[in-house]
């Protein structure tokens, strides 16, 4: 067919697309995949020779913690994200003025992240207006150190990272014939089954999504927990950056790295088969 | 079902919980002291961040560069990887779709590191131009996605009339799918200014000396503490944030 | 299973100003098969989704079987419903959409199985069982929701338009399997549509609703023949509304009508009507003879004829629709049923002279005008 063959000439314009991600991406990732074999030279950089030093670096009680502690984190805050953002997606799909409430849900997420973690600082922290306010009146005698923690870590991560969880929750639940819900209280539900036997089975894309979307970029921050996690909440992003510019070891940068993949891309496939297990039930 | 009570204080809380930073923050831009204790109004922050802050300046202006070279260069190779998804063969989409999704479930920071090591391998300096290209590279993903969206809203029948009546392949590009991408165009190349005015990580890594974005600038600037002057850019930025999120509130169901 | 009554009291809805329910009083009978018809906007599904339980009344009361339910919500009410696009729960199969409301009050899985099965036979569905809705057509999803609906084992089955959401000849097929259903299972169908046909082919009685008041209540024939308005009148199937004066009362329920353009006709009245009134008479296009001769009638002061022009015909194959000009100049509707071999006489066609007579019973005086 004449029209068939013309549209599929217009293939040939993905090309570029594809040739730029192969070459500024997929070569890239594959070259911190390959440095994390090879051989620190100590001018910077690496030197072409095989070399397992790069992960024995990093196989220490230290880093084992700051792996942990980051999966940990980035579990909590995702967990936190989808309990917060499913009644919210929820009250904005049935809202007469959805897309007023949208827009609000989403002009957070369009200024400067740099600038959402500084309000918390500017508010939490020993200096900040909390702080300084409680000094001022008496109540403390020194400052309370609300920040430079885990607790803080999770609370600016949430700050950012919760749009992320709201948008897609809120185009899966929009997306439902609304009468589903008429329908099961019609046959006999209370409302916490109608929550819990119809609409979560049928979001259930939606919280992946959500979950995923949060998760990722909480598990590679370096910005939140560089300013505003202590020495005691260095998190996987921290470590590859001090290794990189700091150390100066490019292996064992690269190794964190390549770990650090590793484990997004076991999340990742876990949620989504999770999903799809449960499906088949 | 309406929404009940519980669905409605969750969301007022976490309305709260977005905006009361931000205004808190805003309110003290106009603070008269350097500390956070309120001492009365005054405009000195931003007359100091508009008489003696060239080095911001700067910064700024290099942010504009980059994003809107990164994102007119995205979106234009973000439409013909769209259209050539539109139009093209089920396995070509796979090839498409493959592409594209591995990038979104990559941290930011392992682009940033990659493309660092990428770029000093093949002995590129740092500067502006790497920073370009990685803005480019990551946002591609979305303006393709988003201008991908609006085409598939239409029905390829459109196309094979035009050619029914006549019309050659360019012609038909420029007369019947550019014309209705556009709205998803304009709504991609916010998208990626957005994302390229705003990115941290990934330009933290790929820098050089002197090719200093906005948000690194803000970012030494927080390292060192608190300080009046990071309120005032923040007002302004969230001032023109608003600006443009309003001016742009038509094109915002094409990003969802 | 046995069905209840149910009883609309002194029903009164607003919504913010707009005045959706004027006070509806509605008596439907146990067991019976009843029609809510109405164009949209009358309130009628509004008035279903009061009885199931999603709307509130601002004043008046529903009863089931003598007893109030205004205080049950939707889920306590021994009602359920059929809505318009299913709403079938997308993530279970069809077996499983049935079961639901079984496996919440806690059968067990034999009886659960037991009685999906003969549900599904009931409604013929069982080699689809294992399908999920999006794998289904319309008049097959239809079925599934009632059959989950009646898995409840309610005494009111409410339906809000089943059929509109499917093509003419699906209707046409479900809404007999309705009929079926309703006669095998016997519970209360409120059934609501703005389709007449729907309402007058399956219904025991009919209300009519216009502009949240019900205009007339009764079986179908009444409302087809003895329309209580012109509303009931020209909604209900097709009909010629004419306007006249009154000109002479001939006895208690003849009376001679002039109308414009029509001349005078002899017009039956169930309505106290004096000289020199001004009225509305319906008469049905069925009812009106069309003939190319002078019809041979042995009284002819006691049936109506009026000679004209054939200015349109729509031939349907079973029937022909004219159009008919009459001397005076008004256009008459006519339906004529052929009910022999069509061929065989001279067909009447367009610009043809005709006769058209009626007996008076069937002009029927449906409105006075106030003066």
């Amino acid at each position: 067919m004449k029209s068939s063959k013309l549209l599929k000439s217009f293939e040939s314009y993905g090309y570029v697309y594809l040739f730029w991600l192969i070459v500024f991406f997929l070569i890239p990732v594959l070259a911190i995949l390959t440095y994390s074999f090879l051989t620190r030279d100590f001018q910077g950089g690496v030197r072409l020779q095989f070399s397992l030093k790069g992960y024995r670096d990093i196989l220490n009680t230290t880093y084992l913690t700051v792996f942990l502690r980051t999966v940990f984190i980035s579990l909590i805050s995702s967990t936190l994200s989808i309990f917060v953002a499913i009644p919210v997606a929820y009250y904005i799909a049935y809202s007469r003025f959805k897309n007023f409430l949208l827009l609000l849900v989403i002009i957070p997420f369009w200024t400067n992240s740099l600038i959402r973690i500084y309000a918390w600082i500017f508010i939490l922290g020993n200096n900040g207006l909390i702080n300084q306010t409680l000094l001022r009146l008496g109540i403390i005698e020194s400052y309370i150190k609300f920040m430079y923690n885990n607790f803080a870590v999770v609370l600016v991560l949430l700050y950012t990272y919760l749009p992320f969880a709201i948008l897609p929750l809120y185009s899966s639940i929009e997306r439902l014939e609304k009468q589903i819900f008429e329908a099961a209280l019609d046959l006999g539900c209370t409302k916490r089954q109608v929550f819990f036997k119809v609409l979560l089975p049928n979001i259930k894309q939606g919280i992946i999504s959500a979950f995923v979307f949060v998760f990722i970029p909480a598990i590679g921050t370096y910005a939140v927990p560089e300013l505003v996690g202590g020495k005691s909440s260095r998190l996987i992003g921290n470590e590859i950056a001090r290794q990189l510019t700091t150390a100066k070891n490019w292996p064992a940068a690269a190794a964190i790295s390549s770990v650090l993949l590793v484990i997004t891309i076991v999340a990742v496939l876990i949620f989504m088969y999770g999903g799809e297990k449960r499906e088949t039930r | 079902m309406k929404p009940g009570n519980f669905s409605k204080i969750v969301l007022l809380f976490t309305l709260l919980f977005f905006y009361i930073p931000i205004v808190v923050l805003v309110i003290f831009s106009f603070n008269s002291s350097k500390s956070p204790e309120w001492t009365g109004f005054s405009l000195r922050w931003y007359y100091q961040l508009f008489t003696s802050s060239n080095h911001i300046w700067r910064t700024f202006v290099n942010s504009l560069i980059v994003g809107i070279s990164a994102s007119l260069f995205s979106v234009i190779i973000g439409t013909l990887g769209a259209i050539s998804m539109y139009l093209g063969s089920e396995k070509f989409k796979k090839l498409m779709w493959t592409t594209t999704y591995i990038p979104f479930i990559v941290p930011d920071i392992i682009i940033g590191v990659s493309l660092l090591i990428f770029f000093t391998t093949v002995h590129l300096k740092l500067s502006l131009f790497t920073i370009f290209l990685a803005h480019v590279t990551f946002s591609i993903p979305y303006t393709m996605m988003i201008i991908l969206t609006r085409l598939q809203d239409f029905d390829k029948s459109i196309i094979e009339a035009a050619y029914d009546l006549g019309a050659a392949r360019f012609t038909t590009l420029r007369k019947v799918i550019i014309p209705i991408a556009f709205p998803g165009v304009v709504a991609a190349f916010f998208m990626a200014f957005t994302l390229s005015i705003d990115d941290f990580v990934i330009t933290f890594f790929v820098a050089g000396p002197g090719s200093t974005t906005l948000p690194l600038q803000i970012f030494s600037m927080v390292r060192f503490g608190i300080s009046p002057v990071i309120n005032a850019i923040s007002t302004l930025l969230l001032v023109g944030t608003i600006f443009i999120s309003i001016f742009l509130r038509r094109y915002v169901r094409y990003i969802i | 299973m046995p069905g209840s009554s149910v009883t609309i009291r002194n029903v009164d809805k607003y919504y913010d100003d707009f005045h959706v329910l004027k006070n509806i009083d509605l008596e439907i009978k146990e067991n019976e098969f009843f029609s809510i018809l109405g164009p949209s906007g009358c309130g009628k599904t509004t008035l279903l989704r009061i009885i199931a339980g999603f709307e509130d009344v601002d004043s008046g009361d529903v009863l089931l079987d003598g007893k109030s339910i205004l205080q049950l919500p939707p889920n306590k009410r021994p009602v359920n419903t059929i809505f318009q696009n299913y709403a079938l729960f997308p993530h279970l199969t069809v077996y499983e959409n049935i079961a639901f409301p079984l496996r919440l009050k806690k059968f067990s899985e034999k009886e659960i199985e037991e009685k999906v099965g003969w549900l599904l036979n009931l409604v013929r569905l069982e080699e689809h069982a294992k399908k999920k809705p999006s794998q289904l057509s319309g008049g097959q999803k239809q079925r599934v929701s009632l059959a989950r609906a009646l898995a409840n084992e309610p005494k009111v089955l409410l339906l809000d338009e089943p059929v509109s959401a499917l093509d003419a000849k699906l209707r046409q097929e479900l809404l007999i399997e309705l009929d079926n259903l309703h006669d095998k299972v016997g519970i209360t169908f409120v059934y609501v549509t703005h389709d007449q046909s729907e309402a007058i082919s399956v219904s025991d009685h009919v209300a009519v609703m216009n502009n949240g008041v019900i205009v007339q209540y009764g079986t179908p024939y009444e409302i087809y023949e003895s329309p209580a308005n012109s509303f009931v009148a020209t909604f209900i199937g097709e009909s010629n509304l004419m306007k006249g004066e009154v000109t002479e009362v001939l006895s208690e329920s003849y009376v001679k009508v002039e109308f414009p353009t029509l001349g005078e006709i002899i017009c039956y009245r169930d309505k106290p009507v004096k000289e020199k009134d001004w009225v509305l008479v319906t008469l049905r296009p069925e009812k009106i003879r069309i003939t190319h001769s002078k019809p041979n009638i042995s009284d002819y002061s006691t049936t109506n004829i009026v000679h004209g022009v054939v200015d349109e015909t729509i031939y349907m194959g079973y029937q022909t629709k004219y159009f008919v000009r009459t001397d005076e100049g008004y256009i008459l509707k006519v339906y004529k049923q052929h009910v022999s071999y069509l061929l065989d006489e001279k067909i009447i066609q367009w610009k043809d002279e005709v006769f058209l007579y009626w007996n008076p019973d069937d002009s029927y005086i449906v409105e006075v005008e106030e003066d």
